[in-house]
């Protein structure tokens, strides 16, 4: 049994990778395994946990459920690349203001899916932080933190959009 | 390989030059490493921190971090002490290599037992430096002011030296024995604040290191083979098939073990299913049959409390009540499986383990492989959620094996499916309370029996004269073990859903019913006035239709009360938690929002197994597997809370991590009754089983 590999070539966190992989192997592992970018965490490998979320041209996927080879010639955003050479991105600011972790194992992925819904919505309402947080699972649960973080960092983001005048 | 009393080696010794180092030790902590470390002699000391030269301290400590934020309270309340930032300090926590011997981070014990000794060893630190100080000026110590991290003259600040200068390289070394004049609370500075945790950049930026992420050269991955039902004998195992497997380095079978060790993990994982083995399977008890058989198998472990006549009294009360009270088999669930690590090196293997025992685990790892204690080292990292779940050792001894038996660092972490079946629950229970009431009123006589959960939390929070508590073992279907609060969140919710009863028939309002038994613990009568207080708690006797319900509790020093607020769902059963409001008085707060955060968490954790969370189990088979089948408490699920944090500065800090869970689901059952009449005695209330209730 030989496992065939193919090259798939993708940007992560704008630099252009190319690999050679099996096309079935899941994004998560290749971020892990083959990258060294182990922000991602694994936690339930059938996307029921969200600590896996990453964006794919943009927005939020479950890592783990996406094979490699529907990554080619896309654009892979983790959060080792979300705030960029200098500083924080917004939502990572809010959810350290917040404090809206506790063992942290699944921040990033939270943090990925509130960055997914900010661009699909700039000013969410609670509820629709819910159901956009709905699949992002955190065990020790300071969820009403997390819902504070997310609307920080849409007000945030907002102003800093009216600021530099490019909303 | 030189190995001190404590586990310390020579060179770790060596390598601390200079400074003030005081060792200290938790009394109880100390016997039960006594007890524990087999053969080995036992420690002196259970931690130690470090002043060095440049004034930079360092707390070295076997606790391990969770995400309860023990490390950031730690650091405060040496912060306080010596004076200095919160950012002085440099926490190495859990590694059993630079540590001494620590039994374990559970029962919220970081704060109250370690950060109070922690907290006299950098005073004694501080008195140290003082008394040298004094004596280089000629001056007595009372003539000192320490402040800034810096001793000056109180009457001329600008003869001052920083504290690390004083010892001048020379090492100083004090044992903690006495109790040394700690900080006045007024004059605090650093504890009692919000400082935010120092890990939270490493977190918000996926750098911080958990277990899974550590990576070794030439490291290989490992999925270890499992029986088909709990307790299977392994008869036949035909690997040919897994070996070919590309990337797979090698089986590796040692007796009944055996697993598959391969480049990556999903590789090994897919290997292992081509295994072709028999196993012997052995009969097991239907789920059906649970609380019957716990019955059937009950015999007597401890009478926890006996005090006054309980028979004849409960004979002669004018109203008497008894109910029977059940709670499920819960998992922890953590979102981070179990990981380890291993890699050997000169005969001896280090193992990086996200567990909360990394010094039971070394002793477990050293006696299934056949070593000495000193041929083990656990790292624990960042532990990515505990529960109480992570205490056991499998998978920490199977990458030991297989990193031994392939000469490569070997990584074995499990899947959501491993995770939930393979480790230990929660145990369910059963809970027989029987009371009497008198004339006026109240309860006169209290027996309780409490099956298969042990006994945490049993003792009643009420002076009842007249009680008796025991404690009954019985045989378990499922493994079970510790989890958040052990036995206490299911023995709190029979104590106080059975309070509630009474209060209602007795036609009694439920806070005012609480407070009238409560003369024997003003703290906890304040906490509960704290929370009606902040609640706006009206006089009631339930039901009102509303969907209110109150609860109370103690733990580990800590007194807790809430109030839920929630609707049912009349043609779902589904039950919405919307608003809690909790109060919790745990003597000195260290870091309030630390605490509140741990508060909140406590309580929609609380929610799972008060309204979803049952383990399934069919013929020694665990059916839920995943979460879609297991589903904790999400986002959705989360109420709005607020928080009372009572003050009570003057008591030494008690424990925090655990007592919000005791009373949530007893106050949910409660609201439950509030809201639709009817009263639920079994967990989790399931939308069939509050359709089944308000039905009938």
């Amino acid at each position: 049994m030989a496992e065939r590999k193919e090259t798939v070539s993708f940007q992560v966190n704008g630099v252009e990778r190319e690999l050679k992989v099996s096309g079935s192997r899941n994004l998560l592992s290749v971020l892990r395994h083959e990258l060294g970018l182990t922000g991602a965490k694994y936690g339930c490998g059938v996307g029921e946990c969200g600590s896996c979320t990453v964006l794919l041209d943009g927005r939020a996927v479950r890592s783990c459920a996406v094979p490699i080879s529907a990554v080619a010639g896309r654009s892979v955003t983790t959060i080792e690349g979300l705030g960029g050479e200098d500083g924080l991105h917004p939502v990572q600011e809010a959810f350290l203001e917040t404090q809206a972790f506790q063992c942290g194992y699944c921040t990033p992925g939270l943090i990925m899916s509130v960055v997914d819904l900010l661009r699909r919505k700039p000013d969410p309402t609670e509820p629709e932080i819910r159901d956009a947080l709905a699949g992002n699972l955190c065990r020790c649960a300071p969820y009403p933190r997390i819902i504070r973080a997310a609307q920080l960092a849409a007000a945030a983001m907002s102003s800093s959009g009216e600021r530099h005048g490019d909303k | 390989m030189e190995t001190s009393e404590s586990g310390l080696t020579r060179r770790e010794f060596l390598g601390l030059t200079g400074g003030v180092i005081v060792f200290f030790a938790i009394p109880s902590e100390l016997a039960r490493a006594a007890g524990e470390s087999e053969g080995g002699e036992a420690p002196s000391f259970n931690a130690f921190l470090r002043i060095a030269p440049d004034s930079t301290v360092t707390v070295f400590t076997g606790k391990v971090e969770m995400g309860e934020g023990n490390k950031t309270a730690l650091a405060q309340m040496v912060a306080e002490e010596l004076t200095v930032p919160f950012s002085s300090i440099e926490m190495v926590m859990g590694d059993t290599d630079l540590v001494p011997w620590d039994g374990g981070t559970w029962g919220s014990t970081s704060v109250r037992f370690m950060g109070v000794e922690l907290r006299a060893a950098a005073a004694e630190a501080r008195d140290v430096l003082v008394e040298m100080a004094a004596e280089q000026w000629g001056v007595p110590p009372s003539a000192l002011t320490v402040s800034e991290g810096r001793i000056s003259l109180t009457s001329d600040t600008r003869t001052c030296v920083a504290l690390g200068e004083l010892s001048e390289g020379k090492e100083i070394r004090r044992a903690l024995k006495g109790e040394p004049k700690l900080r006045p609370v007024a004059e605090y500075r650093v504890v009692g604040t919000s400082v935010p945790r120092a890990e939270g950049r490493g977190i918000v930026t996926g750098k911080e290191q958990f277990v899974a992420d550590v990576r070794i050269p030439g490291m290989l991955h490992g999925a270890v083979l499992h029986p088909p039902s709990f307790g299977a004998r392994l008869t036949i195992a035909d690997t040919s098939r897994a070996e070919r497997v590309s990337g797979v380095v090698e089986v590796v079978r040692e007796g009944e073990f055996v697993a598959v060790v391969a480049e990556r993990p999903e590789i090994a994982r897919e290997a292992r299913q081509s295994i072709r083995a028999d196993w012997e399977e052995k009969p097991h008890p239907s789920m059906a049959s649970l609380w019957d058989d716990l019955r059937s198998t009950a015999e007597l472990a401890d009478t926890v409390t006996e005090e006054g006549t309980v028979g004849s009294v409960l004979e002669a009360a004018e109203r008497q009540f008894s109910a029977t009270y059940q709670t499920a088999f819960v998992a922890h669930a953590p979102v981070e499986p179990h990981v380890a690590l291993a890699s050997w090196q000169d005969g001896k293997v280090t193992v990086y383990s996200n567990t909360q025992t990394p010094f039971l685990q070394k002793d477990d790892v050293a006696a299934a492989l056949g070593l000495e204690s000193g041929q083990v080292r656990i790292v624990v990292p960042r532990v990515g959620g505990g529960f109480g779940g992570k205490t056991n050792p499998e998978l920490a001894i199977a990458a030991a094996r297989l990193a031994r038996a392939v000469g490569r660092p070997v990584m074995v972490d499990q899947t959501r499916e491993e995770e939930l079946t393979w480790n230990y629950f929660k145990p369910a229970a059963l809970i027989d309370i029987r009371c009497g009431v008198n004339g006026d009123r109240e309860i006169t006589a209290w027996d309780c029996d409490v099956y298969n959960c042990g006994d945490r939390g049993a003792e009643p929070p009420y002076g009842f004269a007249n009680r008796r508590v025991r404690s009954f073992g019985c045989d378990s279907p499922l493994r079970q073990g510790a989890w958040r609060g052990l036995a206490g969140s299911a023995i709190t919710f029979a104590i106080e859903v059975h309070m509630d009863e009474v209060a209602s028939e007795m036609g009694e309002d439920p806070v005012e019913f609480r407070l009238k038994h409560l003369d024997n613990d003003p703290r906890l009568a304040q906490t509960v006035r704290a929370v009606a207080e902040a609640y706006g708690w009206t006089p009631r006797r339930a039901p009102t239709g509303k969907g209110v319900g109150f609860a109370c509790g103690i733990d580990v020093g800590s007194r807790v009360a809430e109030i839920v607020e929630l609707e049912v769902e009349a043609k779902t059963g589904l039950v919405h938690v919307s608003r809690v409001v909790v109060a919790q008085e745990s003597g000195l707060v260290i870091n309030p929002d630390g605490i509140t955060n741990q508060i909140e968490g406590g309580i929609i954790m609380g929610l799972g197994p008060a309204l979803r969370e049952v383990v399934h189990y069919e013929n020694g088979r665990i059916l839920t597997d995943r979460y879609s089948k297991y589903p904790i408490p999400t986002i959705r699920d989360a109420p709005k809370i607020e928080t009372v944090l009572v003050p009570n500065p003057t008591l030494s800090p008690q424990g925090a991590g655990e007592p919000s869970i005791f009373p949530i689901s007893a106050a949910v059952a409660n609201a439950i009754f509030d809201a639709t009449g009817k009263r639920l005695r079994e967990m989790p209330f399931l939308p069939a089983r509050v359709l089944a209730a308000t039905a009938a």
